[in-house]
């Protein structure tokens, strides 16, 4: 593990086990975090960004069987491998909330709705940093003042539904934030808040990364907030990582179809009167079965016949940072793979099918 | 590969073209306890149907010489030869020294049983009138008269349980049913009256049903079945009873319509209707009923067992449905006492029959459940 | 910062200061208390129509009171004179108008002036008019079972909540577990198997292996000496079967819907969020599942009462218990009506008077019902 790293992910595989069969959400995605850094994880729904982030605090459903290594710079376990820790034991349990913490979608069911905020945020307080009543509550309130809840007094013994949306997130990001994590990861924390309250939180969490210093996976699927946000960014699709560089780097030069569709789509301002926002052609396929080919396949304008369709690609450096995961790429790097891959399908066309992909 | 990809989209489009009740009937299908339970179901119903064919002997008939007899065994061999299915005849020996009874088989003769016999008189559907019973007994190997099968033995008056277990599910099964659809409608109505008027109207209705969900269900019905007046005919009992049984049930239902019709009756597409000059009555019952009919089909098979073991407690006490016509309640008051059960238990065979039609309406209402949930 | 409520202003502005009383007393100022006040006033024309309701099931029975009452003394072989007749017609009102009668029945009910004969015979200001079936003032017999029928309903209760709670709980957390699938079906059977016959089957095995059916909650010398201390354990004894069988079927109620509520609650959002907080899992489960999943029940709590007393009058029977369930089924085959429609509406009341409590406990246990002023 590089020192300058906080997190790697290696091969991460999310199975689902459902009543249908064996559906495979998250296939083989690699990627690292440096110390304070903030990486943008894009993608549609449904492609695997929200089990990725739960693979790593450990927090999926039974269903969901996570395997593969995310190793993680502990302070109190040194470096160690997330998923080989008892995902309900006392380990990976001192490293929720106190060393990872996550922010979620919607926040009006983040909390529940029987107890008030104040019990709710100080609960992690309890657990992990000081048993004192006195000044672990002292400890909450200070955090919810930093995130900007004002009248903290009143509020701490305030249930959710006395409070709105935008105050709400704050709460959580504050309950977050109580034990000074290392890592943040924010699962689409402003989707649900409408624009303006989107932008404040926003705010917020960049000054509080500042303040606390901390890594922050950030996931979303709106390239607008990306770019304000990260500083480097990785595009999933159907379970994979497709394309991954640095923020700047993307939105200027992508190179996987897929980024290009996805950046297309966004509306600029400044852009033509009559011209249509560009959309992606069909929808993402089932990842169930899956044959043996480009996932994006169905839906590539750039595809090779006999070859999209044959072989999946994997990710190659295409520049210093900058990683995509397509046969059709002017690239050396691509090139080359293409060119292996071609014949290795030309060398086993005949007798048996198995490899291809993973060359 | 080209007509592969088309078939698949093809099944691909079927499915989300698929109406709600064909979606549900698919997963219904995938449910084996549900699909089990309608089968036993059907069977059950088949049976009341056809209980005048299929029980060999009719509701009154009985023999003294049978009185508390258990069910009648059958035997295949007679004296050490084989003969097909058959039965011998009760005989009760007095024994003079003590005047104690002693009830054995008379082995001296057989009695072949037989498909298709003629018995009592009955009208198949209530229409062609038929003596052919499916099976019966014969007559004996010496040309002897009187033996009987007693599949499950008999009462204190000689009658055949079996008989009466089955003419007696034309009741028992079919006044819940009736009350279910009749309460159905009633609460629907109701219901939607209060939800979609609101006001002072709903509040009235708010008040009564929980007036009469806070009365205690069984002492609400024992003392509206006091006042159904007695010897009055089998068909009028019938109707007072389901009456009864619909006057406690439609509540729950009115209140689930209540709800829905609240959460409802704000979209927009029943704003459209009302905009476009659609009568209310047909508002209700095209366009807000079908979004939850799945939901109310569920609590109607989930309220059928409450009232089958509701009848059967009233019969019972002798408060629902009085002799000489019979349900399954009837049947089980001759199980009133320990000591009826210590020496018949035969006569709890009724309760089985109750038990498989409860469970069976339960699963099946928990596989509609389950169909009919869109998140699963 | 944005929404401040303004209704809680002068509510918390000392808050650190303020000691756990005075946070109780402001809790009661505000909200409670408007909130008790309200369920308190709709508890008035519930009461109302329950009175309205009874007063009809007491009005079906073909036949007045009266000729019911000297049917019953001719029976005795007393004979009648017409005077009397229409004198007792004159007392009880039954010459009046219906609307008129029910007036003068409650009105009695509420306060029967000093003045009055009635008053001069029996000392009480509530006329709840004469039983012929026991010879006594209505009140005396409902008074005279009332104290035991609240008490065995009671221990019931107690019993059902302390087995389903954790046996729910057990079930949600270990889901398609074999422990899981055993409650679920001994729930569908106590749901499926009338009480009376499980009563009756229960005593029988009591005779069975201990020669003592255990029938009537009292035993020879209890009804001598009266229960002390030293037999109160013979007392509980005999409370075994009737807490097994009324029990049971509501047990089985509570696990289904307790579980069904932990595993809605499971899945909620809130628990990954606790969970990514590092919150043990059993903590997960207990503060915030169960806390939330134990809402519905407390609200329930009106319902299970109601079942209890329907389940308890059928099954009182069976097993010869001296509560109200056996003296209701008297009354109503003797068409005592005064004295049936006295114990539907005790029954009833105390069902709405633990609504009411129930409702108050959930206001208590659930934050958004305070706020919202509740309504269910």
């Amino acid at each position: 593990m590089n020192e300058e790293n906080i997190l790697e992910v290696k091969d991460l595989h999310v199975d689902i086990h459902m009543t249908e069969g064996l559906l495979t959400a998250v296939r083989g995605v690699n990627f690292e975090m440096k110390k304070g850094e903030t990486l943008g994880l894009v993608g549609e729904s449904g492609c695997g960004k929200s089990l990725t982030c739960k693979a790593i605090l450990g927090i999926n459903d039974k269903k969901c069987v996570p395997s593969g290594q995310i190793l993680f710079d502990s302070e109190g376990l040194g470096k160690v491998d997330l998923l080989s820790l008892d995902q309900k034991g006392q380990e990976i349990r001192s490293i929720r909330g106190k060393e990872i913490s996550m922010i979620f979608q919607e926040p009006m069911v983040a909390f529940s709705p029987m107890y008030t905020i104040g019990n709710q945020i100080n609960e992690a307080t309890r657990l992990h940093i000081t048993k004192d009543k006195k000044k672990s509550k002292e400890i909450s309130m200070e955090v919810m003042r930093k995130v900007g809840i004002a009248n903290v007094e009143k509020r701490y013994n305030q249930y959710p539904h006395e409070f709105s949306g935008g105050m709400l997130q704050r709460a959580l990001i504050a309950m977050a934030l109580v034990c000074n994590p290392k890592m943040l990861i924010a699962d689409e924390p402003t989707t649900a808040l409408d624009v303006t309250i989107q932008a404040q939180i926003l705010e917020l969490m960049k000054s509080l990364q500042k303040d606390f210093n901390m890594a922050i996976l950030f996931i979303t699927h709106d390239l607008g907030v990306v770019a304000k946000m990260c500083d480097r960014v990785a595009v999933m699709y159907l379970g994979k990582i497709v394309e991954s560089a640095d923020a700047s780097e993307i939105y200027a030069n992508p190179q996987h179809p897929y980024t290009r569709g996805l950046i297309g789509s966004v509306h600029k301002i400044g852009s033509k009167k009559e011209e249509r926002l560009f959309s992606i052609e069909g929808t993402v396929p089932l990842a169930m079965n899956l044959p043996k080919a480009c996932g994006f396949y169905d839906r590539c304008d750039a595809r090779i016949e006999g070859l999209c369709d044959k072989a999946e690609p994997d990710l190659v450096e295409v520049a210093p940072g900058h990683k995509i995961a397509c046969f059709n790429c002017p690239h050396e790097a691509c090139k080359a793979q293409r060119a292996k891959v071609e014949a290795d399908l030309k060398g086993e066309a005949i007798p048996k099918k198995e490899e291809g992909g993973k060359a | 590969m080209m007509w592969k990809k088309k078939k698949k989209q093809k099944s691909n489009e079927d499915y989300y073209l698929a109406s709600q009740w064909t979606l549900m009937g698919r997963k219904l299908k995938k449910h084996k306890l549900a699909k089990l339970s309608m089968l036993i179901l059907l069977i059950l119903y088949l049976g009341a149907l056809f209980a005048d064919f299929l029980a060999p002997y009719s509701l009154e008939e009985f023999d003294a010489l049978y009185k508390n007899s258990a069910p009648t065994s059958i035997h295949v061999m007679h004296e050490g030869k084989f003969v097909g299915p058959f039965v011998y005849k009760q005989e009760k020996v007095i024994n003079k020294a003590d005047f104690s009874v002693t009830i054995s088989e008379d082995t001296s003769e057989y009695y072949k049983l037989k498909f298709f016999v003629h018995g009592p008189e009955y009208k198949i559907l209530g229409l062609i009138p038929c003596d052919l019973h499916l099976f019966g007994v014969g007559q004996g190997s010496n040309g002897g008269t009187g033996a009987k099968i007693m599949l499950f033995g008999t009462d204190t008056l000689g009658r055949d349980i079996f008989s009466r277990v089955l003419l007696g599910s034309r009741i028992s099964l079919t006044i819940p049913f009736a009350s279910a659809i009749i309460s159905f409608f009633l609460g629907v109505t109701i219901g939607s009256i209060s939800g979609y008027f609101g006001g002072a109207i709903d509040i009235v209705i708010q008040r009564i049903i929980e007036v009469i969900g806070a009365v205690p269900q069984i002492p609400l019905w024992m003392a509206l079945s006091a006042a159904i007046p007695p010897g009055i005919s089998t068909i009028k009992m019938y109707f007072y009873i389901t009456i009864i049984l619909s006057f406690i049930n439609w509540t729950g239902m009115a209140r689930v319509v209540r709800g829905k019709f609240l959460s409802l009756k704000n979209e927009d597409y029943v704003m459209a209707a009302r905009l476009s000059g659609v009568s209310t009555w047909k508002i209700i019952w095209k366009h807000l009923v079908p979004g939850f009919m799945s939901y109310l089909i569920v609590s109607i098979t989930l309220g059928i067992p409450g009232s089958i073991v509701g009848e059967t407690s009233m019969s019972y006490l002798g408060l629902g449905i009085k002799s000489p016509a019979t349900s399954w309640g009837v049947l089980l008051q001759e199980a009133s006492s320990v000591t009826d059960v210590a020496s018949n238990p035969h006569k709890l065979i009724p309760i089985i029959f109750v038990t498989i039609a409860v469970l069976a309406f339960n699963f099946l209402g928990d596989g509609i459940r389950d169909a009919a949930d869109p998140y699963k | 910062m944005e929404e401040n409520a303004s209704k809680s202003k002068s509510m918390h502005e000392d808050l650190p200061k303020k000691t756990l009383w005075e946070s109780v007393c402001d809790f009661f100022k505000k909200d409670l208390v408007q909130y008790i006040v309200k369920r308190l006033l709709m508890f008035i024309p519930t009461l109302l129509l329950i009175s309205i309701l009874v007063f009809f099931v007491i009005q079906l029975p073909p036949g007045d009171y009266v000729s019911a009452h000297i049917a019953a003394l001719a029976t005795e072989g007393e004979i009648v004179d017409a005077d009397y007749a229409a004198q007792l017609r004159a007392d009880y009102g039954l010459d009046l108008p219906i609307h008129e009668q029910y007036i003068k029945w409650i009105k009695d009910i509420i306060w029967t002036p000093t003045d009055s004969t009635y008053y001069r015979l029996y000392g009480s200001h509530h006329n709840w008019k004469y039983s012929f079936a026991y010879g006594k003032d209505v009140w005396d017999v409902v008074d005279d079972r009332l104290g035991l029928t609240i008490l065995v309903t009671a221990i019931i209760m107690i019993f059902q909540y302390a087995v389903s709670l954790p046996i729910a709980v057990y079930a949600s957390t270990h889901q398609y577990s074999v422990g899981d699938y055993i409650s679920s079906v001994i729930g569908f059977l106590g749901a499926a198997i009338p009480n009376f016959i499980l009563a009756i089957v229960l005593m029988y095995l009591s005779y069975k292996w201990t020669g003592n059916a255990n029938v009537g909650l009292f035993s020879q010398e209890m009804l001598q000496n009266g229960v002390h201390l030293y037999n109160f354990g013979e007392f509980l004894k005999r409370m075994i079967i009737p807490i097994i069988v009324i029990g049971t079927s509501g047990t089985c109620g509570i696990i289904r819907s307790v579980r069904a509520q932990m595993l809605d609650e499971v899945g909620r959002q809130y628990t990954l969020t606790a969970r990514a907080k590092g919150v043990p899992e059993r903590t997960i489960v207990m503060k915030y599942c169960f806390r939330a999943a134990i809402n519905p029940t407390v609200s329930g709590l009106g319902g299970v009462l109601s079942s209890l007393f329907s389940g308890s009058t059928v099954t009182a029977m069976v097993l010869n218990m001296q509560i109200q369930g056996p003296v209701l089924l008297k009354a109503l085959q003797a068409q005592d009506m005064y004295l049936a429609g006295a114990i539907v509406m005790v029954q009833a009341v105390l069902v709405v008077v633990g609504i009411l409590l129930s409702d108050i406990a959930l206001a208590f246990l659930d934050p958004r019902i305070r706020y919202s002023g509740g309504g269910r």
